[in-house]
């Protein structure tokens, strides 16, 4: 489904990807993993378009998509819960997830009942529902995550990409994340995790990739990578 | 009394006046970050161009004043939309604040002279659109264009925010000044919705100018210190309030029209650029705004 | 000074002395003194706008209390003596100054570029309104004034502007070259940075702001005696709008930009007064544009989209000029249009342009001080030896951090033993950071106490914190990127000058011995950071790497007895975390206590003595390195045990960790 290969991206002089190849394939989850500093987040923001890749191509459902503005990435069907949330905190739960459904209501991507959707979300993230019209900002940090994440679900999209879902988050509440995780992939949505949690995102992904220094370092099915001594060199530091 | 009461009758329609501009300089706030520092002359070119459109000096009329009100709000808004494109674009793809502050202060001088080589350089009478002949609350006297302003004004601002807070397209202006990059992961193209920005407000300031021009004297120097003290009003405010810039706008409207009567006409703009040095040196978000927190 | 300088110099006076004698017209005498009078006000300017990066639109006014003070001491008080009443307009305008820049300690960028226009506008009633004082709109006579009873004719006179201006680019040449000019531009590049170096923003913000009034006092003063006449309307936003044209196109941060950019908007007006000139120079520019950009375009170093803004305006422009009829009245549309020009694509000015150009037709070899006897002979070492070796330096307990709801910091104790290094690690958004900035007061705690060497910090300003001896560095490079090497490491090391702006100015001993001093010493870190060979290099073209061990050097500067280092190693190759580590290992044997934090496991593993793992803002372990590693709690911050069936995934990676 999406597909990246040689990817290179840089802030400023500084290159902080060298050259990422991986592949999500339709309806798997996929993980990616390494330590801070090693590139997932940047790896994540040159796919959707908020930053712009120096080279390499990312191609979605066969489409190449490399360096379009993010608005048109996600209009082509690509949703990004970014890291840290970043909920619209002055506007509602409801709305936020409306918004979500942006290229939906203004024609760039097939309507569907957005409304049924939106139900749908409300069942599937059960503590946004009692907080419909509460404002985004009032939220608690792991209601605010359920939201970003709900909110990527409401474009319908291809593909999902899950930026650290649970960082900062209360153990109990990073449970629950990941039970949202295996849920939505139980209904077949396409998804690519990163997360610091390796050993938790490796428990619901079905094939991983390690992050190291903007280079995959290893890759490899999900079940493999767990007793693999570079997951722990990317965690602990050997 | 009776005085009294009238200066704040003025004042307030005055005020209403500045609020309705300040408003203009918060919605491009919200959305980008940055000001027009030429919304003044935005202001005057709406003013202008309905007084070419109702009145004799351009081989007049064409419209009625009603009718001019929808033809100068668009072209405020095409006005905005150059304003956006040619200053402040370039400047937020080069992160250069220096670059919109100098470049819409460029933009404001080419449309001031502008006017001043079309409409020349001396102020010219607005024809009022409904009878100038006041009439009495409580004895002091209104005349029926300020009750006009007022109601013009609040109309002009609550139908902004029923936009955004109702339409999907409002509402992706609202996301935008919450967060532009995320906005951008919904699928909501920010850079248009930063011109779009531009055009409104500079739309709701060429609004304000047809609504104050009968009431003062029309010509290409009215924008420069409407602008500045519209800008003192969004800061007092706060520039994230739409309620600061109303009771910010009726402060400053009310304390002017006292000065120009009980100090002198020549002091009247004064103690809205001192309350705004004083309202940066105190509390620089303004009265109703909310202070960020710094990251590092 | 080198020798091109003083030929620059000898034959920028010698053209000042002869230019009065060659052309004898009284008229371009004049123009000449009005550019030598614009210039010293251009050269105050550039202090605020190029060095400290704010836009003024208030210096229109400042302008008109020198000139008015004048008039006034003049015309009311009668004061005889010119350079009593110049001195006089120069401490008004230095004092006006002042008042403006107090909105400045709270406000910067749009919000100050407003409040110092409303400054403007403010003064321009005032001196309309104040008729007992101004004489208001009649405007104020003054002849030319009298020197040791000699009144001076329009030559002298002239003679007269030119000492002063030269006297004024002396001065701010050596302001600007001093910690002074430096404090001013790290302000700019970086205020946090700059406060973290005990350089207080607020002050040098304000300084800055005086000395740009003072001049334009000076400024303002010569244009009285030069014009005999003012009134209110000379001082309006249309001057203000010149004044800023003539520095950012003259060039900012230099001296010859404020120069040019005088000449120019003094002469423009003259030249847009002849239309077939002002035909003759569009129709020049059209062409050249056009040329310039067919160049560009078959070379394809631009497309179509860069450059169609620019040509089409050049060529409007052209177009324009022969459909009028009168140029004057378009003066100011035609300054607009310059100004956006310059904005966007001439955004070094003239004088920035020229150097570029010459710098890649000519590489320039790095500019070395003139600073005598500067080498880097020896390597650094801290000044102040710590006393004592054990106990504990810092004592923070029992933090609480509050953002809205959010406690970043939860009752978090962080006591670090004089000497150690103090390893401080944990996932992302665990409060690391936070805890940095409370150290340094850049946050105020919420709740708790913080005692550094025995004295409480809580409350003090980040530039009272860091001379009071911690020193930090920053997660993302705050160097003060326009700013040589050298040039950051001597900000830090600020607080070893006691100069004030007289010894500045007048190069006295005191200050040329500090200068030397701190200039021995800077190269001296650089030494000891590896850096020697990239001193005159700016710091923004520095590899990444290097940005951070100078960030270390200009911590160093402050002879710290604390020393915070923020993720030091991230985004550092391997070969240089390696010098990194060394590094390190260094500072902490001379004697500074240091606090790591790091997300590379393997360097706060092999360098802490003691590390502190906080998760969720809370401190959940303290231990030495090895135990840390093997802590069941810290494994579960970092990997999140806590999902039910890991348990197994977690235990594998948990058996393989080293001990």
């Amino acid at each position: 489904m999406l597909s990246i290969s040689n990817l290179h991206a840089a802030y400023g002089k500084v290159e902080v990807l060298h050259g990422i190849s991986l592949e999500v394939p339709k309806g798997k989850v996929v993980t990616l993993i390494g330590s801070n500093g090693a590139g997932k987040t940047t790896t994540m923001r040159a796919i959707s378009g908020m930053i712009k890749p120096v080279s390499g191509t990312v191609m979605l459902g066969g489409k190449d998509i490399t360096g379009l503005d993010s608005h048109r990435i996600s209009r082509a069907g690509l949703a990004h819960s970014p890291e840290g949330r970043r909920v619209f905190s002055t506007m509602s739960v409801n709305d936020n997830l409306m918004l979500g459904a942006f290229p939906r209501l203004t024609g760039s991507r097939p309507k569907g009942d957005v409304n049924a959707d939106l139900e749908k979300a409300m069942e599937l993230f059960p503590r946004l529902k009692e907080r419909r019209t509460q404002l985004a900002g009032t939220l608690s940090g792991g209601e605010q995550q359920m939201l970003a994440m709900a909110r990527a679900v409401m474009l319908n999209p291809d593909v999902i990409l899950l930026d650290e879902p649970s960082m900062g988050l209360a153990p109990i509440l990073v449970d629950e994340v990941f039970r949202i995780i295996r849920n939505l992939k139980e209904r077949g949505v396409t998804m690519l995790l990163v997360e610091q949690f390796a050993a938790a995102a490796l428990n619901v992904a079905d094939h991983g990739y390690v992050l190291e220094n903007g280079r995959i370092a290893v890759s490899g099915p999900a079940e493999k990578l767990r007793d693999d001594p570079a997951v722990k060199a990317a965690y602990l530091g050997g | 009394m009776e005085i009294l009461l009238q200066l704040l009758f003025s004042g307030i329609a005055l005020g209403m006046i500045y609020a309705v501009i300040a408003f203009g300089y918060q919605l491009t706030f919200a959305t980008s970050g940055t000001l027009n520092f030429g919304q003044g002359e935005a202001l005057m070119l709406g003013a202008l161009v309905g007084l070419s459109l109702v009145s004799t000096i351009h081989g007049g009329p064409y419209l009625n004043f009603w009718l001019m009100i929808p033809v100068v709000m668009v072209f405020g808004a095409l006005q905005g939309a150059v304003v956006e494109w040619i200053g402040v674009r370039p400047a937020i793809k080069a992160k250069s604040e220096f670059g919109w502050i100098m470049s819409t202060i460029a933009l404001a001088i080419i449309f001031k002279n502008v006017a001043e080589n079309i409409w020349g350089k001396d102020d010219l009478t607005f024809p009022s659109p409904v009878s100038a002949t006041p009439f009495h609350v409580f004895g002091a006297n209104v005349q029926l264009m300020q009750v006009l302003v007022v109601i013009g004004a609040i109309a002009m601002m609550l139908a902004v925010e029923l936009f955004n807070r109702k339409s999907i397209y409002g509402k992706a202006v609202v996301a935008t000044s919450n967060d532009p990059d995320a906005a951008g992961l919904m699928g909501i193209n920010t850079g248009m919705v930063i011109t779009f920005s531009y055009a409104l407000s500079s739309a709701t300031a060429a609004f304000a100018g047809v609504l104050v021009a009968p009431l003062t004297l029309t010509g290409a120097t009215m924008g420069t210190s409407l602008g500045l003290k519209a800008f003192a009003v969004a800061i007092i405010g706060g520039l994230t309030s739409g309620m600061g810039a109303v009771v910010g706008g009726l402060i400053l409207g009310i304390s002017e029209t006292l000065t120009g009567f009980y100090v002198s006409t020549g002091y009247k703009e004064v103690p809205g650029l001192v309350l705004l040095l004083l309202v940066l040196a105190i509390k620089p978000a303004g009265l109703f705004g909310k202070a960020a927190i710094k990251k590092v | 000074m080198n020798a091109k300088k003083l030929g620059l110099y000898v034959a920028g006076i010698a053209l000042l002395a002869l230019f009065p004698v060659v052309v004898r017209n009284p008229y371009y005498i004049h123009l000449a003194e009005t550019i030598l009078i614009y210039a010293i006000l251009l050269f105050g300017l550039d202090i605020v706008v190029g060095y400290t990066g704010e836009v003024s639109l208030g210096h229109a006014g400042l302008f008109g209390i020198g000139s008015y003070t004048a008039g006034i001491f003049f015309f009311k008080l009668g004061v005889p003596y010119v350079m009593l009443v110049v001195g006089a307009s120069v401490v008004v305008t230095a004092m006006f100054g002042a008042i403006l820049a107090l909105p400045a300690l709270r406000v910067t960028g749009p919000y100050l570029a407003m409040v110092t226009l409303a400054f403007g506008t403010i003064i321009q009633i005032l001196i309309n309104e104040m008729t007992f004082l101004t004489e208001g709109p009649l405007g104020i006579k003054v002849p030319k004034p009298s020197l040791f009873g000699h009144k001076l004719n329009e030559l002298e006179y002239f003679y007269f502007v030119a000492i002063l201006m030269l006297f004024a680019l002396v001065a701010v040449n050596r302001i600007l070259r001093s910690h002074l000019g430096r404090a001013f531009q790290a302000l700019r590049d970086s205020p946090v940075a700059c406060d973290c170096m005990g350089v207080s923003v607020y002050r040098y913000k304000v300084y800055a702001f005086v000395i740009s009034a003072a001049l334009a006092g000076l400024a303002g003063s010569l244009y009285t005696y030069s014009e005999e006449y003012i009134s209110p309307n000379t001082y309006n936003f249309e001057l203000t709008i010149l004044f800023l044209l003539a520095v950012i196109m003259g060039g900012r941060k230099t001296r010859s930009g404020p120069l040019l950019g005088a000449l120019i908007v003094v002469t423009l007006p003259s030249l847009l007064s002849d239309i077939s000139l002002f035909r003759g120079i569009a129709t020049a520019a059209a062409i050249l544009g056009v040329v310039i950009t067919a160049i560009l375009l078959v070379k394809r170093q631009k497309t179509w989209r860069d450059v169609i803004v620019p040509v089409t305006s050049v060529i409007a422009m052209a177009a324009f000029s022969y459909n009028l009829e009168n140029i004057v009245d378009w003066r100011l549309t035609i300054f607009g249009f310059m100004t956006l020009f310059v904005v966007y694509y001439l955004q070094d000015g003239i004088v920035g342009y020229l150097r570029n150009v010459s710098g890649k037709l000519w590489p320039r070899r790095a500019e070395v001080n003139d600073i005598d006897g500067v080498s880097a002979s020896e390597a650094w070492a801290p000044r102040s030896q710590a006393a004592q070796t054990s106990g504990k330096l810092l004592e923070a307990s029992n933090i609480l951090m509050q953002f809205g709801g959010l406690k970043a910091l939860n009752a978090v104790d962080l006591h670090v033993a004089r000497g150690a290094i103090h390893g401080l690690i944990g996932p992302n958004g665990s409060g690391k950071s936070t805890m940095m900035n409370v150290l340094t007061g850049i946050y105020q705690p919420t709740a708790g106490s913080v005692a550094f060497d025995a004295r409480s910090i809580v409350g003090q300003t980040p530039s009272q914190i860091a001379l009071a001896g911690i020193a930090r560095t920053f997660q993302n490079v705050q160097l003060f990127g326009e700013m040589t090497a050298t040039e950051n490491v001597l900000v830090g090391l600020h607080h070893t000058f006691h100069s004030n702006l007289f010894d500045v100015v007048f190069n006295t001993r005191r200050y040329r011995d500090e200068e030397r001093a701190a200039h021995q010493r800077a190269a001296g870190i650089l030494q000891f950071v590896g850096l020697s060979d990239m001193a005159h290099e700016e710091a923004r073209n520095l590899p990444y790497g290097k940005q951070r061990l100078l960030e270390i050097g200009r911590a160093l500067g402050l002879d710290p007895k604390l020393l915070l280092l923020d993720e030091p190693a991230a985004g550092l190759t391997a070969p240089d975390i390696k010098v990194l580590i060394e590094i390190i290992r260094k500072i902490r044997d001379h004697g500074i206590t240091i606090i790591l934090i790091e997300h590379h496991m393997d360097v706060v593993m092999t360098i802490s003595d003691l590390v502190t793992v906080l998760d969720f803002g809370q401190k959940i372990a303290e231990e030495k390195p090895a135990l840390v590693q093997s802590d069941p709690k810290v494994i579960e911050a970092y990997l999140g045990s806590s999902v039910t069936d890991s348990a197994h995934a977690v235990q594998s990676v948990a058996d393989a960790a080293p001990a």
